[in-house]
């Protein structure tokens, strides 16, 4: 089908540790087994891949089932306040991703699961010569459970390759909270909007089968692949909250609140919020410095809190 | 392209055709009383980085799309590519800007081509909301359906789109009519070139988030002349 982009296959091979049950799913041999030794060189630490089931049988969200191959590594979830919600890092310690790296994340929300997820670092793409670098996410949020998605930003470095595919699912009266965000390139060194090609793709789908999508394909050194006026700015971000469940006017609402804060740095800041085709407001924005970048997640963040489920912001202990 | 074919089509490009079009500035609004368009030149470059960047791969995608569904007679693929259009529309405003115009564009096609059932049929699905009708997919649909090849079709969308920022930026902004045609003339080359690559068997895709964010800011201004 044309329109979607087509879901590349799995790569079958596992390379790592379980540290809760075992890895699910059928598997097909590799055709490289002929080769002994050849695949552990080849795709260690390249093809990763990162399992999380998430459920609350009581008061807190535990991580029910957990899998992952290196360079993903897993640390036990922290609780910041009272609430339950299980604060997970998506930790790769291995410094970023270079040409023909493939990661993968599958989380799972069960019902009234809550789950904060954030990094402890920016996600660096090196140099490439030829292959991608990829990141494909897939999420499923259940009936009820709140996913708070706030990685650190991406940063595509000169010359880099990088595709992120992040698809999310959810289920009557389930909440995203999605936040993504790109940095031009490795700022402090003048190197701006220098990668080779960068795409990224957020699809929210609900219930009812409706999606928000944002897509785009930048390859600077084409005519429409190039930047454009963007280039003049240094960061570009989304967030986009979601629950098919909430009134329209809780929406608008929230609108009116983040727009004034989107005003707060002329010059610094530009952005803009609406409602998307999905239930929900959709929040663009642009910044000139990292800071400026951070501060706005933290003041949107916690309006949103606020709004949705009347709860003060948390520290994430990164900084 | 025969002449009825051509004639038939330029009813729906003519800025005659009542689709609502002069109401709507695209965000142009906000961004000229954001500051971000002052004088001709910033226009033509906000605009330019529009066509090429936010609608190459997305408006011109579906128009390309449509047409081909409009001379197939297949409403299914027109309404795949409309739902994949509204998806990625984030402005509220922008959103019901190209579903208004789209219901005019199918609405009178459906009413005066009716021995082409593939565009009442569209039309109905529009009306009881089994479809969004944004204006790329219902204007494709209907040139497809008239005969227009796909090239063609996706050229007369765009220019027909850049003559609506030409026309709204000359009540937004001190700019005459010499001006505005000196603009469009710079315009052609990048329509015709878009026009010519743009390709239907990728991913639709878009990258403009500046004239996105003016889009969204559109709602909260204090005074306006248009409705997007």
């Amino acid at each position: 089908m044309p329109i979607r982009e087509r879901q590349q296959k799995r790569t079958p091979r596992k390379t790592g540790t379980s540290s809760q049950g075992k890895p699910s799913g059928n598997r097909k041999p590799s055709p490289k087994k002929k080769s002994p030794g050849r695949f552990a060189t080849e795709l260690v630490g390249r093809v990763g891949e990162l399992r999380l089931d998430y459920a609350k049988p009581d008061r807190r969200t535990i991580i029910s089932h957990s899998y992952f191959t290196t360079p993903w590594k897993l640390l036990p979830p922290i609780y910041l306040d009272d609430t339950g919600t299980a604060y997970t890092l998506l930790v790769n310690p291995s410094g970023g991703l270079v040409g023909g790296d493939r990661l993968s994340i599958d989380m799972n929300l069960n019902r009234d699961a809550h789950v904060l997820i954030s990094s402890p670092s920016a996600n660096r793409v090196y140099r490439t010569e030829g292959k991608i670098s990829e990141q494909h996410i897939n999420i499923t949020v259940g009936s009820g459970a709140i996913l708070e998605w706030l990685p650190e930003h991406t940063i595509p470095f000169a010359g880099s390759r990088f595709r992120q595919i992040l698809h999310a699912t959810l289920a009557p009266g389930a909440t995203l909270l999605l936040w993504d965000a790109v940095a031009s390139g490795r700022i402090a060194r003048e190197e701006r909007w220098a990668f080779t090609d960068l795409e990224n793709e957020i699809r929210i789908t609900t219930a009812s089968g409706s999606s928000l999508l944002e897509r785009y394909v930048l390859d600077p050194a084409s005519d429409l692949g190039c930047v454009g006026l963007a280039d003049e700015w240094n960061y570009v971000a989304s967030f986009y909250v979601v629950n098919d469940a909430v009134a329209p006017e809780v929406w608008s609402r929230l609108e009116s609140k983040i727009a004034p804060i989107l005003d707060e740095r002329p010059g610094h800041v530009l952005g803009g919020v609406s409602t998307p085709t999905v239930p929900g407001v959709a929040v663009k924005l642009l910044t000139q410095t990292a800071p400026d970048l951070i501060d706005m997640l933290d003041a949107l963040w916690a309006t949103i809190r606020e709004e949705l489920w009347n709860l003060p912001p948390v520290s994430l202990r990164k900084y | 392209m025969n002449t009825p074919a051509l004639l038939e089509g330029l009813r729906f490009i003519d800025t005659f055709f009542p689709s609502g079009g002069y109401a709507f500035s695209s965000g142009l609004e906000a961004a000229i009383q954001g500051g971000a368009v002052r004088n001709s030149d910033q226009l033509a470059r906000y605009v330019g980085d529009l066509l090429r960047g936010g609608m190459s791969r997305r408006e011109a995608f579906a128009v390309k799309w449509a047409n081909q569904a409009g001379a197939d007679g297949n409403v299914s693929l027109a309404d795949e590519v409309d739902r994949e259009l509204d998806a990625t529309k984030l402005s509220r405003e922008s959103r019901m800007a190209s579903r208004q115009m789209g219901r005019q564009v199918i609405r009178m096609a459906a009413d005066q081509l009716r021995t082409k059932t593939v565009l009442g049929e569209y039309r109905d699905a529009i009306e009881s909301e089994r479809t969004p009708g944004h204006l790329a997919v219902c204007f494709g649909l209907t040139l497809g359906v008239s005969g227009w090849e796909p090239e063609a079709t996706v050229a007369a969308f765009l220019y027909q789109t850049a003559v609506g920022f030409v026309s709204a930026a000359m009540r937004l902004s001190p700019i005459g009519q010499h001006e505005g045609q000196r603009m469009l003339s710079e315009w052609l080359p990048l329509i015709e070139r878009i026009s010519r690559e743009v390709e239907v068997d990728t991913a639709m895709s878009s990258w403009s988030p500046i004239q996105d964010i003016y889009a969204m800011r559109h709602g909260r201004l204090e005074w306006r002349l248009f409705r997007s």
